[in-house]
C-alpha cells in the first residue's frame, strides 16, 4: 500500500463528468509526475484529493486511511497543493505569504523558524525579497514562492500543478531541480507537468487520457516510450 | 472657535467609529458597506427596549444590543452578502443600502418614528473643553475609538488578519492553504457589526436617537472619512473621522455663522474631501495597490 491509493475516483464540475476512474498508488517518499494533454484531468485530479471539488464515487486512501474532509483537515494531515497559476497574495509581502502557508501549524513558532529557513535555502530569492509584494515578483519568483508557501505548512505530500507553466526553460530547470531536492528531504510528490523534460527526475510516472490513467510506470522508461509519446503529442 | 473645534473632535470620534467599521469591510470584500449605520441603529434601540422599556440592568441592555447587532451582522452576511458573493460589487452594493433601508423601515414599524432618550453610560456634568461644554459620554466615545481603532489596525497583522487580507485577495489561495473563506468572512461581518453596535450604543445618548438616526447623518460623512483616510487604512479612518469632525464644525463657525453660507457644514465636509483627494487620490494612508 502506498502513501496515496486513488480508485476509480470519479469527479467533475456540476453536471459535466471529468474523472472517468481514476486509479494511481504513490508510493511514500517517491517523485511522481502525472502526465497529460490539456484537458485530461490532471488538474481536477489534483483538486479533488486536496479536496476544493467534490468526488462523486471511488476511493482515495491516504495513509491507509480514507481521505475525506475539508480542505483546511486535508492540509493539517500533510496534503498540501501548490495550485496551477501560483496564486500568491499579490498584496501581501513574501514573508506574509509564507506566514499564511503555515496557517494550520499557526502558533507553533519553531516549526516556522524552521520551515521557514529551509524555504529561505531552498529559494534563496526568497529571501532577499521577503518585503515586497508578491504580485511584483517575476513569474518564476512567484512559482517559488508558491511551493514556498506550500512547504511552510510542513506536507507530507506536495501536489505541484504545472510549475513550469509560462517558465523559461531556464526557470523550468530551476524549479524542477528545487523539487528534486523537496523530495529528497523526505516529502512525497506529486507533480502535474505538461513538460516531458520533468521525467528525467521522476521515479514514478502516470499518463492520463481523457479522464483515466493510461499508462503507469518509471519515469525513466517512459522517456523513450511510444505510448507516451502518442499520449503527449496526441499521434 | 475654539467650542467649535472641540465640538468636531467630538462628532468626528462618531464619524470615525463608523469609519472603522466600513473599512475593516472593505478591506475584507471589497464592499462599500451601506449597512454599516443600522448595525449602530439596531444595538441603539434593542438597549433602549431593555434598559428603558423593561428597566433591566444598563450592562444587560449593552450587552443585548451589541448582541443584537452581531446577530444582524450574521444574518446579512449569510442571507445577502453570502450569495452575492461572486457578484459584482456594485449589485452588492446596492443590496446593502437595501438592507439600511429595510433596516429603517423596520424599526419604524416596530416602534414609531418618535424621539427617544437612552441614558448615557454615565451620569454627571459636561466638562469644558476650549469652551464647549462636553459630556462624559463623549469623552468615552472618543476612548472607545482610540482603543478600537488600535486593536483592529494591529488585528490586521496577526495571522487571522493575514487571513481576512488573503481572503479577500485570492479566495483558491485562501482554502489551498487551509483557511475558510467562508469562516472568515462570518468573522468579518460579526467584527464590523460589533464595531457599529458600540457606534449605535455610545452615540445614542449624545442626543436623542429616532429610527435610521446614524444612516441619516452620520453615514455619509463616516464614508467621508473612510475614503479621507484611504479606505484600506484602519488608523486612516480614525484620523479622516477627526479631521471631517473638525473641519465641519470649523465649517459651520466660519461659513455659516460668519458669512451666511447655506449649506456650510456638507460644504466643508466635501471641499476637504475633494481638496485632499486632489492632492493625495489614494487618501490620507491608503496605499496605491
Amino acid at each position: 500500500m502506498g502513501l496515496l491509493d486513488v480508485s476509480n475516483l470519479r469527479a467533475g464540475y456540476g453536471s459535466v463528468p471529468v474523472l472517468h476512474g481514476v486509479s494511481m498508488s504513490i508510493e511514500e517518499g517517491s517523485n511522481a509526475v502525472l502526465l497529460g494533454l490539456n484537458g485530461a484531468g490532471k488538474t481536477t485530479t489534483l483538486l479533488a484529493l486536496a479536496g476544493l471539488l467534490p468526488v462523486s464515487d471511488g476511493d482515495v486512501y491516504y495513509d491507509g486511511e480514507p481521505l475525506t474532509g475539508s480542505p483546511g483537515a486535508r492540509v493539517r494531515s500533510g496534503i498540501v497543493l501548490v495550485p496551477e497559476g501560483r496564486h500568491v497574495f499579490p498584496a501581501l509581502t513574501v514573508r506574509q505569504n509564507l506566514r499564511l502557508g503555515a496557517w494550520t501549524v499557526r502558533g507553533d513558532s519553531r516549526r516556522f523558524r524552521q520551515n521557514l529557513g529551509e524555504v529561505y535555502s531552498i529559494f534563496p530569492r526568497l529571501g532577499e525579497r521577503s518585503d515586497q509584494l508578491a504580485g511584483t515578483l517575476s513569474g518564476g519568483e512567484q512559482q517559488m514562492l508558491a511551493i514556498g508557501r506550500g512547504l511552510m505548512a510542513s506536507p507530507r505530500l506536495l501536489l505541484i500543478d504545472e510549475a513550469s507553466l509560462g517558465l523559461s526553460p531556464k526557470l523550468t530547470e530551476q524549479v524542477f531541480e528545487a523539487v528534486k531536492v523537496i523530495n529528497q528531504r523526505g516529502v512525497t510528490v506529486l507533480m502535474v507537468e505538461q513538460n516531458a523534460g520533468v521525467l528525467e527526475q521522476a521515479d514514478t510516472a502516470f499518463v492520463m487520457q481523457q479522464g483515466r490513467i493510461t499508462v503507469a510506470g518509471k519515469g525513466s522508461a517512459m522517456l523513450d516510450d511510444e505510448a507516451v509519446r502518442e499520449a503527449y503529442l496526441g499521434s | 472657535m475654539g467650542a467649535f473645534v472641540a465640538l468636531g473632535l467630538f462628532q468626528g470620534a462618531v464619524y470615525g467609529l463608523l469609519a472603522v467599521g466600513i473599512v475593516m469591510v472593505y478591506k475584507a470584500k471589497r464592499a462599500f458597506n451601506f449597512a454599516q449605520g443600522e448595525f449602530g441603529g439596531i444595538a441603539a434601540f434593542c438597549a433602549y427596549l431593555l434598559i428603558v422599556a423593561l428597566g433591566l440592568p444598563y450592562w444587560v441592555g449593552a450587552v443585548g444590543g451589541l448582541a443584537a447587532a452581531v446577530a444582524m451582522g450574521l444574518l446579512v452576511e449569510r442571507a445577502i452578502v453570502r450569495p452575492l458573493e461572486s457578484s459584482s460589487r456594485t449589485i452588492l452594493l446596492v443590496a446593502l443600502v437595501g438592507v439600511a433601508l429595510f433596516a429603517i423601515a423596520v424599526t419604524v414599524l416596530l416602534a414609531e418614528p418618535v424621539p427617544r432618550v437612552l441614558p448615557p453610560l454615565v451620569e454627571g456634568g459636561g466638562v469644558d473643553i476650549l469652551g464647549a461644554g462636553i459630556q462624559p459620554q463623549q469623552l468615552i466615545l472618543l476612548a472607545v475609538l482610540a482603543v478600537l481603532a488600535g486593536a483592529l489596525a494591529w488585528f490586521f497583522r496577526t495571522d487571522l488578519g493575514l487571513a481576512v487580507l488573503a481572503s479577500s485577495q485570492d479566495t483558491l489561495a485562501a482554502r489551498v492553504v487551509g483557511i475558510s473563506p467562508e469562516a472568515v468572512s462570518r468573522l468579518v461581518w460579526g467584527m464590523a457589526a460589533l464595531v457599529g453596535g458600540v457606534a449605535g450604543l455610545l452615540y445614542a445618548p449624545v442626543g436623542i436617537f429616532t429610527p435610521g438616526f446614524m444612516t441619516a447623518t452620520m453615514l455619509v460623512p463616516a464614508f467621508a472619512a473612510a475614503v479621507l483616510g484611504g479606505m484600506t487604512s484602519v488608523p486612516g479612518a480614525f484620523i479622516g473621522g477627526i479631521s471631517i469632525g473638525i473641519v465641519q464644525n470649523a465649517g459651520i463657525y466660519l461659513l455659516g455663522q460668519q458669512w451666511q453660507v447655506p449649506g456650510a457644514s456638507q460644504l466643508s465636509v466635501f471641499a476637504l474631501l475633494m481638496l485632499v483627494l486632489l492632492i493625495r487620490p489614494q487618501g490620507l494612508l491608503g496605499k496605491e495597490a
